[in-house]
Parts: C-alpha cells; structure tokens; sequence
C-alpha cells in the first residue's frame, strides 16, 4: 500500500488531507512499514508525528530531534535503550518541547547518568507525568526521589535497585505524590520498616506494592494492611517477615489479587493460611522456597479460593501425589503452575493435578526428576490449551512423551527441553505445533540437522531457539532454520563447534535477528561475521567470546553495520588496537562490553578505545591486571559517566 | 508562732495547746496535714534561732573557743531536758486520759522525733565548731529532715554515737536508743531512695520521676514535709563529721573517710548502711513544693505530691528556678539542673533529622512521625534545604544570613535596599525573578542548559529571606 503512495506522493498529498492519512497510518501496523511511511515524504512524517504516541529512542544523537518533533503527541517515551543519557542531554532535549508535553509515562530505566537535575527538570517540563521507571539506575538516591517527587500527579514508579534510596527519598516521594497507585522499591536495601510505615500512611491508593528483598519486620505488614486498595503485593526474599507479620494482612480488607511471599524463610503454612482467609479474592499465590512442606491445613483452605485462584506456585517444595490431587480437586480454575524443583512430583501427582485443572495453560515441571512419558501423556490428554510446558532436566521424558504434547496440544508456544535426552523424532513430534515460538534444547547433543529440518518445516513463528552445546548441528541445519523461521530473534548456538562461515552466511537473511550466541564457535571467522552483520543490522547482542578467529575485520564490518548493536562480549578474540578503538568509536548505541583476555590489544589500545566510547558505556568488564595500567582519570571519567566496571581474574585459558 | 515563745523555747506550753487543738480535730485525714503544716514552720524558725547562736560562736571562735561550746552544749542540755518532760507528760497523760485519740499521740511521737533531730543536727554543728577546717556545715540553717537524715546517715550509726557520747552522753538521757534507732534508720532509708535516682534520671521519665502521679495514695495516708527554698537549693546534703567538707552523695563521703584514719576504712565503715527491719511500720513521707501555687504545692486542690528530696530538688530547680546552665555547643539551650545539661550534651548537635519546616529531631522515627502528622512536611535532605524559619529557630549564626545577604547582591548585580528585599519576601514562590541569574558560572559546571530556579542550593539561598 504504502509502496503505490511512495510513488506518487505529490498528488496523494493534494488528494488526501491529514485526517485521512491519519486514517490510513492507523491500519499500518508493522513497524517497519511505519518506518517506510515516515520516509515518503514531508506530509506522511507529519501525519505520523501527529498520531504517535509512543517513542522508544536508542541513540542520544537523535534525542533532541524527535522530541522536538513528537513533543505536542507523545505520551509515553523509553530512554531505556539511549546511551550517554545525562541531566544535561535530558533537560536540553525536555526544553525542545517546552510548555507543550503531555508525557504520562517515562521510562529511564537503566539510564545511570540521569540525576536528579534532570528528574527535577522531567518533571518540571510534564506536568501530567504519570508513571516513572527508574529501575536499576543504582545512582539514584534521595536527592533524585527528592526531585521527582515534585511530580504530584505521579502514580506508577519503579525505583527497583536504586540502592541509594532511603527511608527519606522514599518519605519525599510519599508526600509529594499522594496518589501513587503503584511503586516498586525492590532491593532498595536502605528503605526500614519506618518508611514503609509512613508510605502506607500518606499513599493511600497503592492497589502494586513491591516490596521484596527488603529488611523489612512484621511492623511493615501491619501498616501494609492498612492499604485497603492494595492488590498486588509482592515481598520476595523477606526473610525477617513470619507469620504474625501475614497475620496482619487478614484484616478483613479481602482486597489481595495476588501475593507473592517466595523466599520468605520464616513464613509457614499457618501465615498464607490467614491470607487466604483475608482475601477471598486472591488470584495470585506465589510461595516458592518459603518452608519446606505443604501442610494438609493449607492445601484444604486452598477450596476458599476455588474461583478465583488461577496461578499457583509452588517452587522447591515436597509436593506428593496426595498434595497434587487436593491442588486439582481444590483449584480448578488454575491457570497456571509452577512445580519447579519440587521433589517427589510423580506421574501419579501430575495426572491427579491435570485431572481437576483441565484449564491450565502453563505448567511448569523444571527439575522434577521422576517425571516420566506417562505424566506428559496425561498431560496432553487433560489440557488442550497448552501453551507453555517446562521440562528442564526431566531426564527419564523420551520422545514418546513429546508425541502425545505434539499431537494434543496444538497451542504449544513455549517448550523447554534443555537437558533432555531428546533426538530428532522428537522434533517432528513438535513441529506440529504451528503456534512454536521459543524452543529450548540445550544440551540436547543428539538433535542433529535433520531435528533442525523438521523444525523450520512449521516454525514460522519461532522467535527463540536454544541450541546451546547441541554439537551435532551443521551448517545445513543453519540453513534449513533460516529458510523456515525468518522471524527468529534470539539464537544461541553456544558450543556448536561444527558451525563454520557458511553457516554463518545463511543466517545472515534473518532480519529479525536481534540476539546471537557464538560463543565457542571457533572455526568462525571475520567473513562469517561481516556476512551477519550485514544481513542482521537490527542485531544489539552478540556473544563472540572464544571465537578464536575472529579479528579486525569483523569488528569493523559490525561497526560499519550494526548500529543498534548495545551488548558484546569479544573476550579472547583476536583483535587488535584498530578494530577495538574502531568498533567502541563507531556504534553509539553500545553499552556494555566484555573485553577479557584480548592478547593483542596493548594497554594504549584498551586506553584509547575506551576514550574513544565517549561515555556510553554502562558496564565493562576487564582483567584486574589493567585497573593498574589504565590511567586514573580514564577509570574515573567512565565511572563519571555512570559506567560500572567488573575487574576479573581469570587465567588465560585458550581452550573452552 | 508566737514569737515569745522562742528564746525560752518553751516547747511543753506549745504542746499542750497543740493538742488541745487536736482534741477538736477529730479527722485524722485533716489533723496530719495540718499538724505537719504548723510544726514544721514552727520549729524550724526554731532551729533558725538557735543556729544563728551556733553560727554566733562559730565565727567568735573559729580558733576553738571553749566559751562558746560550753553555750551551746547547755543549750542542748536544756532542750533535753524539754524533750524529757513532753516525754513524760505525754506517758502520764496516757494512763490518766484513756480516751486519748492515737493519732495524737502519733503527732506527739512526730514532734519529739523533730526536735531530736535538731538537736542531733546542733551536736554535730558544735562539734564543727570544734575544728578549724570547718566551712559551711550549717549554712543558711540546715532543719530539713533530709539533710539531718544526710548527716546522720553519713556517719555510721556507731560513729555517730560514739561522737555524741564524746559530747555529753546527752542521747542516752534524752531519748530511748530504739527510737533514735528508728530515727536513724527511717532517714536513711529514704536517704538510699534519693540517691537511686540520680542513676536512672532521663528525660522521658521527668515528670514520673518528679512526683508520684501513678500512686495515687490517699490523701491523709502519708506525711507532707516541705523544705524551704533554702535549703532545697543547699549544694551539698552529707557533710563529713571531722572536717566538715560537704558531698553530694553518701557514698563518696564514705570514700572521703578514709582519708580520716584507719577506724573509717574498714568494711563495715565503708559499707553502705543496710536497712534494718522494723516490727513498727515507717510512715510513708511526701514532700511538697514550698512555691505556693505550684500543684506540687501542699496548698494546691489536685495536690501531687513528691516522692523523694531528690524529686524536690529537680523539680524546684525546673520549674522554678532560673535555667543557668547553658550548653556551650548550641549555646541555646538553657537548663537549672546540671543532670538536665548533660542529657542534652550528650545528644546535641546530633539532631540531624531535619523536617522542611525546620523543627529538627535526633530521632528518624521522631521526624517521621512528625511528617506523617502534619500535611505537606517532607524529611530535609541536608542543612540546604531547611527554609528561613528552620534556621531561626535552630539559632544557627547571624553570619550565614550576613553571608547569604551578601551572596543575593553579588548574584543580583545591583544594590538591593532593605526595603526591596522586604518586597521579595512576600513573593517566595515566584522562583521565576531569579531564574535569569546565572549560576552555572560557579554552582554547575557545565550544565548551561539548565535552568532549573527550583534547584535546591538557589532556593535555600532565598528561602532564608522569606
């Protein structure tokens, strides 16, 4: 469609008002067809900047631009992905748009160099903020809580990780922004029972509360449970939270949808027995590794929840047949379950499970040893809308079992099989699940090429195939993969030693590519990675670590090409001084780099190419030895710009 | 009180008008309160009058002058002598009168048991009289029954008969040994209760300590004394026998001893006076507040009594005394007790939890229950952000003002008189008249493309003017 326009734009312009190609650009649903529009002309990028809502931006470069242009529409915008995103980058590129944003959500996530004069000028500049994610930006504090609390209409913000937050930037942010709705302040390690309390004081309509990791008491829960809108209440790995703390939240307020208590040592049956008691509304019930049995109490007060619980884990426990078939007669709605690492899950239980919940669309069986054909059989017997099944290290599955999945449970769109004894019937098995989008078979060392075949045959849909160690594949297997799942996006080959150019080369016509791993895959060469960085530039990860062959030239096709490229591991390869300084110097969206053990890259060479990164780097991982060798003011000039460098001490060890 | 009466000290005349008043008494509730308020005034002026003849001889003989003690000594014996005959009288009148109410001769009992304290107290004063390091044992009169308490317990009971008996035998005519035993043991009973205290003094627990709010004792169950300010405010309350030196607590005086000669370093010299127990029951002793007015005060209708001399001491310094001490860190705080000012010292200058309005806490939990009670409060970041009224309340220097002052002209550019600013102050939350000032040049480095009136170091500089 947009094709006929391209050609012909002047007279589609005089013939078609902006409303109209309003009309039209709403049916373009592709991005990439997007990308074409806007490239037609003037009018068409116009037509797009006034109905584009969202922008995710990768480079700094382009910031101000697009803001500038999408500054009177958009509503929701990720600098997640943008590298060097500092205060001043921030503030100058708010200040294109001033006076005219209407921005609800911002994502800054993992944007390290942010502080808060640039929160403080966010949220100047937004005066209808929203939602704010500062996720994992381990700079932020107080001072920044302090600046985005001006935000007052703010309702949604992620603070997980920002390990500088304490009791006091979490009080700014409570006072200042009264009508939080939902807040994340995981592995915020300062935060004490204290400012929870005067949080659950004055945000009053928390419904998501993620409080995990925390060192939280009971006295926390008890103003927790105060929050009578709360319904979503997550606390991981609480280990100073027990029973009476639970105890609090059965205050009759029965608000809870979902409760995630996994990790908590000191919880026990008795404790989730008076939420679910609280809350007869709970949907979501997360209990891993908390204590090491089921009680027979707590499987009988799981009938309270009959209607309404749909997912049930139950990570790391001993689930006996028994157990199982109280969870199907009680919760038959369930929707999904995770037995991971459960032990003594027998063939029994799960047919007793499946039996009752006929519903179940996610099951997972990781690490659940005893499993044989006949609980797969049951399986896909009882649930036909299958769409998720982990069997990781379920060793005694054959491919028999896989039969009865492949045969009934035509929704299939998620299986793991790493560490199986699967062979290449197995595959033809699975290829009749057309809906097959990630596919896991590491360590399945008999999959061979023919597997491969009978996969791309109907893999369409495939977006992740897992081939770690999967030794026996060839490049014709590469070939037939590419022929048939042209929408794959993640690929790891890891240890596929058979894998040379050539296969390399056919790979090259995924565009989709976003994720490749070649680590180990020594008889690769710069050709086969210039083939793929030609063919794949949307790529942003690439594991090269142990490619022995691999030298300049590589690196500067991949500088050349793959612009979006943000994470690469070129530990151990051959590269020299050029193709580092060329490679850190040319890809602007590149953050985070693995440079270990690179012989022939001299200590200027490190110095210069990382001179060369202009500060977009947010993690870098280098041998001990150059923490000595490296200037001073280089290693705190990255640091400055919010770069985190991993010094390891590894042997040289040339062999994988 | 009739001053006639006193130079003769015709002790037995007022007696027996005493307790001709009592016979129409017959509440007991009513007779206590009143007694204790009329005998104690009563005999104090009494001791008043006979210290100041002490105090007469004390500075006629400084260097030992044996006319003096003679006086004094016969004064003694004559108030013995008195003592004798109330004694008497009152045993006589036991067996003739049956119909003697018990609660007055209780009162009777009471008054023997204070003027044998004062004589108790005139003995050791002569015998101060009799050394020449003598300072200020009986400095503006020494007649409350705690500090008599103070000096006899100071001395062991054995000691202190030992030097009365050096004095003319007079106790063993005077008084029965049982009583004065009871004497000695009820004063240095709550002797041991006031020294506790001082160990476990707090902030928190002021009031508590101060009186005895919880107790609730029924009105006529205990006794009410009430010192004089005077003597509240004497600094020392156990005085060393020999040389007169005053202490503040028993133990350190039993310390002191030990520099007098071997006899006082013995462990049973050096021990603490243990209690002793008694078949008849002590009665339980309140004190009261002489400040009228007070609810401390014997006179005042929701009347809270004080349970130890310590109590009245702090509690007479805190309310009603001028607050001398003052912290020398902060140079704010004032306090008239000195436990008081080292509590504070303790703590001050760590009040680094800051609210934004200023009020500052030592606790996190203090502010923050702060903030949650008051709408719009935030925890202050640093001493940058606390606005104008903070820094006046925290009396912090008049030269952070002059500066900032000094600051806003350089920033401005122009003079700005007073009266300008006075203007300014009004309009504090338009940021926007300064945001055109510059202060990249030396605040921000390099982010010219900011800016941000709001940020906090700009604002702090104005907030101290509003």
């Amino acid at each position: 469609m947009e094709r006929a326009q391209q050609q012909s734009s002047d007279s589609i312009l005089a013939t078609l008002s902006v409303d109209l190609l309003i009309q039209i650009l709403d049916r373009v649903a592709d991005p990439r067809d997007r990308k074409s529009w806007r490239q037609v002309c003037r009018g068409f990028l116009l037509a797009e900047a006034l109905r584009r809502r969202s922008l995710r931006v990768l480079r700094r470069e382009a910031l101000q631009g697009l803001l500038r242009r999408y500054a009177a529409c958009l509503e929701r915008l990720d600098l997640s992905a943008c590298p060097a995103l500092d205060d001043h980058a921030l503030a100058a590129a708010l200040a294109a748009g001033a006076g005219l944003w209407r921005l609800r959500s911002v994502n800054l996530s993992r944007a390290s160099g942010v502080g808060w004069r640039g929160l403080a000028a966010l949220a100047k500049a937004c005066p209808h903020l929203e939602a704010v994610d500062l996720s994992h930006c381990v700079g932020v504090g107080d001072r920044e809580a302090a600046a985005l609390a001006a935000a007052a209409g703010l309702r949604e913000l992620w603070l997980d990780k920002c390990l500088g937050l304490t009791d006091v930037g979490l009080a700014k942010v409570a006072v200042g922004c009264p009508a939080l709705e939902m807040l994340g302040i995981k592995w915020c390690l300062e935060i004490s029972d204290i400012g929870i309390e005067l949080l659950a004081k004055k945000c009053q309509n928390l419904r998501v509360l993620d409080i995990s990791y925390l060192k939280i008491t009971n006295r926390s829960l008890q103003f927790v449970s105060s929050l009578g809108k709360l319904e979503d209440l997550s606390m991981v790995g609480c280990s100073h939270i027990d029973d009476a703390g639970l105890q609090f939240l059965n205050n009759g307020s029965n608000s809870l949808q979902s409760v995630d208590v996994s990790r908590c040592e000191n919880v026990t049956s008795s404790g989730l027995i008076s939420v679910i008691e609280g809350h007869k509304y709970l949907q979501n019930l997360n209990i891993g590794d908390c204590f090491p049995e089921l009680a027979p109490l707590f499987l009988s007060k799981l009938n309270d929840l009959r209607d309404s619980l749909t997912v049930l884990k139950l990570d790391g426990f001993q689930v006996f047949a028994p157990s199982l078939k109280i969870i199907g007669l009680n919760c038959r709605n369930l929707v999904e379950i995770g037995l991971s690492k459960c032990k003594w899950v027998t063939d029994e239980g799960v047919s007793e499970l499946v039996a009752g919940c006929v519903n179940l669309m996610t099951i997972d069986l990781t690490c659940c040893h005893l499993l044989t054909n006949k609980a797969l059989a049951a399986i896909g017997d009882k649930c036909k809308n299958l769409t998720c099944l982990q069997l990781e290290s379920c060793k005694l599955i054959t491919d028999k079992g896989l039969d009865c999945i492949g045969t009934c449970c035509l929704n299939l769109e998620e299986i793991d099989l790493t560490d199986c004894t699967m062979t290449n019937a197995a595959m033809k098995y699975l290829s009749r699940c057309s809906e097959l989008k990630v596919l896991k078979l590491g360590l399945c060392d008999k999959i061979s090429d023919e597997g491969l075949v009978h996969i791309a045959s109907n893999g369409k849909k495939l977006r992740v195939l897992d081939l770690y160690r999967c030794f026996e594949v060839t490049d014709d297997g590469l070939a037939a993969i590419a022929t048939g799942c042209k929408r794959i996006k993640n690929l790891n080959l890891c240890y596929c030693t058979r894998i040379t150019d050539l296969g390399l080369k056919h790979l090259s016509c995924l565009e989709d590519l976003l994720d490749l791993e070649l680590r180990g895959v020594h008889y690769i060469t710069s050709l086969g990675i210039t083939a793929i960085a030609n063919g794949c530039q949307h790529l942003t990860e690439l594991d090269l670590k142990h490619c022995h062959l691999v030298d300049d030239a590589g690196l500067f096709a991949l500088g050349q090409y793959t612009k979006n490229l943000r994470q690469a591991n070129l530990s151990y390869c051959q590269v020299s001084s050029m193709g580092l300084c060329n490679l850190l110097g040319s890809l602007k969206c590149l953050q985070d780099v693995k440079l270990v053990h690179l012989t022939r890259v001299p200590v200027e060479g490190f110095e210069s190419a990382l001179r060369a990164s202009g500060g977009r780097l947010k993690k870098l991982k280098l041998l001990t030895g150059l923490r000595h060798l490296l200037s001073p003011g280089l290693i705190q000039m990255l640091q400055a710009w919010g770069c985190r460098i991993r010094w390891v001490d590894k042997p040289l060890n040339l062999v994988p | 009180m009739d001053p006639k009466q006193m130079p003769t000290f015709e002790a037995g005349s007022s007696m027996s008008s005493q307790s001709r008043n009592l016979n129409q008494n017959q509440r007991v509730t009513e007779f206590d309160v009143r007694e204790t308020e009329q005998s104690l005034p009563r005999f104090s002026s009494r001791l008043d009058n006979s210290f100041h003849q002490s105090n007469q001889a004390q500075q006629v003989a400084m260097n030992w002058d044996p006319r003096a003690v003679l006086d004094s000594l016969d004064i003694l014996g004559q108030k013995i002598h008195q003592i004798q005959d109330i004694v008497r009288r009152s045993t006589l009148g036991n067996e003739r009168q049956l119909s003697i109410q018990p609660n007055e001769f209780a009162a009777q009992q009471q008054l023997i048991n204070a003027d044998l304290t004062c004589i108790v107290i005139e003995l050791i004063s002569t015998a101060g009289t009799l050394l020449p390091l003598i300072k200020n044992a009986s400095a503006s009169g020494i007649n409350s029954p705690g500090q008599i308490g103070g000096i006899a317990s100071s001395a062991s009971d054995l000691d202190l008969v030992d030097m009365l008996q050096q004095n003319d035998n007079v106790v063993s005519e005077g008084a029965k040994d049982s009583e004065y035993e009871e004497l000695i043991k009820g004063l240095s009973d709550w002797d041991d209760e006031g020294i506790k205290p001082i160990s476990t003094e707090d902030d928190d627990a002021k009031d508590n300590e101060d009186g005895v709010s919880g107790e609730n004792l029924p009105l006529g169950s205990y006794e009410v004394l009430q010192l004089e300010k005077e003597e509240i405010l004497a600094p020392h309350t156990h005085f060393c026998a020999i040389c007169g030196k005053g202490f503040k607590r028993d133990a350190n005086l039993r310390m002191h001893m030990r520099g007098h000669g071997d006899e006082y370093k013995s462990p049973s010299a050096l021990a603490k006076p243990s209690k002793e127990a008694s078949s008849e029951p002590i009665p339980i002793k309140r004190y009261s507040c002489p400040f009228i007015g007070c609810k401390r005060n014997k006179e005042h209708k929701n009347f809270q009594p004080l349970k130890t001399i310590l109590c009245v001491k702090n509690h007479y310094k805190r309310s009603h005394c001028d607050k001398s001490y003052t912290c020398r860190r902060c140079n704010s705080k004032k306090f008239s007790v000195m436990a008081d000012l080292k509590t504070h010292e303790k703590h001050c200058g760590s009040n680094k939890w800051l609210c934004s309005c200023g009020t500052t806490f030592s606790r996190k939990d203090k502010l923050f229950g702060h903030i949650a009670l008051f709408q719009g409060h935030t925890p202050a970041l640093s001493m940058d952000e606390v606005k104008s009224q903070g820094m006046s309340v925290q009396g912090q220097s008049d030269e952070a003002m002059a500066k900032t002052e000094d600051m806003d002209y350089l920033i401005s550019g122009n003079v700005i008189d007073d009266t300008n600013f006075s203007g300014l102050k009004g309009a504090d939350d338009d940021l926007g008249y300064f945001s055109s000032m510059n202060f990249d040049s030396f605040t921000f480095g390099g982010i010219d493309g900011l800016q941000q009136p709001s940020f906090d170091t700009s604002e702090s500089l104005f907030s101290f003017h509003k």
